[in-house]
């Protein structure tokens, strides 16, 4: 797959890694993806999907996007940049860790940073297939580019156990 | 049958776990072996609203009483996959022995490629609005201790 330069850069409470975005693979979703950055807030980590850290999406940068291409099993992989929609009426019970924008709607930048990425229950959850314009969206669209920072993974993790820290995804 | 109670903390929440003793009896005694045991509460990062301690190398947990449908309140014995617990694979052991409980639906405890069958050692009977208050307070700010122990 050919690649353009437009890179990003996310800044996790200090700790730095650069990404590519897929500018031919989802040309719409890189497109508005760079349109709205930067973009500031406070990373959460998942917990249906690996290792994966997640930046919601609130006021004026939520982003409600076309599905750009076919999600497949074994979509993600470690380093990849996902955009994710989720429309309100899918919401999946007491969201009571996540902001009240969650509650209604979802719209979020998606960080696999190791492995397992995208492998636990989220990969077998009939709520989430099939992927639906207006309901559920998967856009990959930036990969974090190679070798990932070791203290950049180590930051990622520390969420889990530390709980929320400032990320901020700006173009670089 | 008298039910075995014990006491479940979360950091500032309590609640009360009956002890499964008739469905779960190897299982509840290896438990009550154990106790009181605390350590760092872990929250699953596959699985979805779980919440679990890492036991010692040494328990040996039987298989009894296992469900792949776990369902909320269920207090839960099982082996994780190290995957899930740290980066990295451990190559000693690539499974470690957890205490665990579900507080949320859209849960089904996975093992590396698909659901994975759980021993059901207790039920949570009381304070569990507690800890379905808690355990994400935790996931937003950080997480601290878990402490089972007889009531």
């Amino acid at each position: 797959m050919k690649r353009t330069a437009r890179r990003i850069l996310l800044d996790l409470d200090g700790t730095r890694a650069t990404a590519t975005l897929y500018d031919e693979f989802a040309p719409k979703t890189c497109e508005a993806a760079w349109d709205i950055l930067p973009v500031t807030g406070r990373a959460i980590h998942a917990n249906w999907s690996g290792r994966e850290i997640m930046l919601h999406l609130e006021g004026e940068k939520i982003l409600r996007l076309p599905q750009e291409m076919k999600v497949r099993s074994n979509f993600v992989t470690e380093g990849d940049i996902t955009y994710f929609y989720r429309a309100s009426q899918m919401s999946r019970g007491k969201q009571l860790a996540y902001s009240a924008q969650f509650q209604r709607e979802l719209s979020e930048f998606a960080i696999f940073y190791g492995s397992p990425a995208g492998e636990g229950l989220s990969a077998y959850d009939p709520a989430r297939t099939p992927y639906k314009e207006g309901v559920h969206v998967l856009n990959k669209f930036a990969t974090i580019d190679r070798p990932i920072p070791e203290e950049f993974r180590l930051k990622c993790e520390t969420l889990r156990h530390e709980g929320l820290k400032p990320l901020t995804v700006s173009r670089y | 049958m008298l039910v075995t109670k014990l006491k479940l903390k979360l950091g500032g929440a309590e609640a009360v776990v009956e002890l499964a003793e008739r469905d779960a009896p190897k299982t509840s005694k290896l438990l009550l072996s154990l106790l009181p045991v605390e350590e760092r509460a872990r929250h699953a990062m596959e699985s979805g609203r779980e919440v679990y301690i890492v036991l010692g190398e040494s328990v040996d947990i039987p298989e009894e009483n296992q469900t792949i449908y776990q369902t909320v309140g269920d207090v839960l014995m099982y082996y994780k996959p190290s995957l899930f617990i740290e980066p990295g694979w451990p190559e000693y052991a690539n499974e470690k022995p957890v205490l665990s409980w579900v507080y949320e639906r859209d849960t089904a405890i996975m093992g590396t490629y698909s659901p994975l069958a759980t021993n059901v050692v207790g039920k949570i009977a009381g304070g569990l609005n507690k800890l379905q208050a808690e355990a994400p307070r935790m996931r937003r700010e950080g997480f601290g201790m878990m402490k089972l122990s007889r009531l």
